[in-house]
């Protein structure tokens, strides 16, 4: 089965990222000057929220695709795609908030419109799952497709909107002219961010491989009632 | 017929059913006045001073005003049958979306030609019609994000279960943005000398906003009713 070995081959190039990431992270990239331990918080951090951003892009790509082809496969992309986004974005969520609380000493900034807009993502897509509870078959796909396609608009908006207010709190370190951070810390974010999208990629390919065994289930139990 | 009288079309339809029942706009400025004295008293004591609160007390109660129009914007269509009428008639997609988007922006200009002002006399430190004035173009921008945003979900919201508890949890996140560019961008010349690069930033948000909601919309709309 070619999608059972995807997800075997995506789930072992994940799981040796992750570690090497992490020993990376914890024991070889050096310690920042001005925040300390803290600060390894970011390789995590930022690598989520990326991976989350990518995950919520191809929602919006399989939601086109759905539209264009409606075969149920984009559909399956789309919903596994945003349940792991959303999985990541309860992460960057909380590890943001952690790193808030030890270098701002509160748990939560509401004047940092990038914090609060990341939340605003959160709850566009958890009402994802509300709108596809609510509607069934044909207009279930349709609905969660078209709806994912208007919650990716709101992603850009979130970036858009960390530099429309002036006085913000959150540390931008990537900018137009490039990372505000030495190339020794750079690689290890790297590593990170590659060991998130292979984790993404792996969890989705499970997601579909799980998807494709239930209705191969389903089809058989349909044909053995029939016989 | 062009499309340019099928939507001045569609649009007198919806304002002559407001015009000979008055439910709608009459509600919302009801709603919106009652929404506001509730937060004034939430809002600590009498004797402080709620200028800098608002852009917050306006923009929250102008976005379930909001809530509440997009709501009502689609019962003569889904009530009195007439979306099967116009689904069968050649009128694109596009057109319908344009004209319900005109409609509720005529309804949020509605009422906030009584509630801006309103707001400025009891707020606004300062010149007052000058600051009224910068208000109303942020309002009419915010008013753009809210029709183009809200004609979207009010559609998917239209044929699910519990359409009246979809709506809110579909159109809220959405709006949240929204509310806080125009809460942003009403602080910003309300409490006496006007911050007009705050403001300006704060607008072209609220433009971007309207822009890429646009886009999705029309990208989308054909999909919403393609039953």
């Amino acid at each position: 089965m070619p999608g059972e070995r995807a997800a075997l081959i995506w789930g072992v190039v994940a799981t040796i990222l992750v570690v090497v990431s992490t020993i990376g992270v914890f024991l070889v990239a050096p310690e920042d000057a001005d925040q300390g331990v803290i600060q390894r918080i970011f390789y995590f951090h930022v690598a989520i929220a990326i991976a989350s951003l990518v995950a919520f892009a191809v929602s919006c790509v399989a939601g086109i695709l759905y539209l264009r082809t409606r075969s149920a496969r984009w559909d399956d992309v789309g919903e596994a795609s945003i349940r792991i986004g959303l999985l990541f974005s309860v992460l960057v969520v909380i590890t943001g908030s952690i790193w808030a609380k030890a270098s701002w000493g509160t748990w939560w900034v509401w004047t940092d419109p990038r914090l609060v807009t990341y939340l605003i993502v959160v709850l566009i897509y958890a009402a994802y799952f509300v709108l596809r509870s609510s509607a069934e078959d044909d207009r279930r796909m349709r609905y969660s497709a078209i709806y994912a396609i208007a919650g990716f608009a709101s992603v850009p908006l979130s970036f858009y909107s960390v530099r429309v207010a002036e006085s913000f709190v959150h540390p931008v370190v990537f900018t137009g002219s490039g990372a505000n951070m030495p190339g020794s810390m750079l690689i290890w974010f790297v590593v990170s961010q590659a060991a998130m999208i292979a984790l993404f990629i792996a969890l989705l390919e499970v997601d579909l491989v799980g998807r494709r065994s239930e209705r191969a289930l389903r089809r058989l139990a349909l044909r053995l009632e029939n016989a | 017929m062009s499309r340019r009288r099928q939507l001045a079309a569609l649009v007198r339809k919806d304002l002559r059913l407001e015009l000979r029942t008055r439910e709608t706009i009459v509600a919302m400025v009801l709603f919106a006045i009652v929404m506001m004295a509730i937060l004034q008293f939430g809002f600590g004591t009498r004797d402080d001073d709620l200028t800098r609160f608002v852009g917050g007390l306006m923009w929250v109660t102008l976005a379930f005003t909001a809530v509440l129009g997009v709501g009502r914007s689609y019962v003569a269509e889904r009530e009195q049958r007439v979306l099967d009428g116009l689904l069968v008639s050649p009128v694109p997609r596009v057109v319908m979306l344009g004209a319900k988007a005109i409609a509720i922006f005529l309804y949020m200009t509605a009422v906030e030609v009584i509630v801006i002002p309103l707001v400025g006399v009891f707020f606004v430190q300062g010149p007052y019609w000058d600051a009224i004035g910068w208000i109303a173009i942020a309002a009419l921008l915010a008013n753009a994000c809210i029709a183009l945003s809200g004609t979207l979900f009010s559609g998917l919201a239209l044929f699910t279960r519990a359409r009246d508890l979809i709506l809110p949890v579909l159109f809220l996140p959405a709006l949240v943005p929204v509310v806080i560019a125009a809460a942003g961008a009403t602080h910003a010349v309300a409490g006496g000398p006007h911050d007009m690069s705050e403001w300006r930033g704060y607008c072209l948000f609220l433009l971007a906003y309207a822009i890429l909601f646009s886009l999705v919309s029309v990208a989308t709309y054909d999909a919403v009713f393609d039953d």
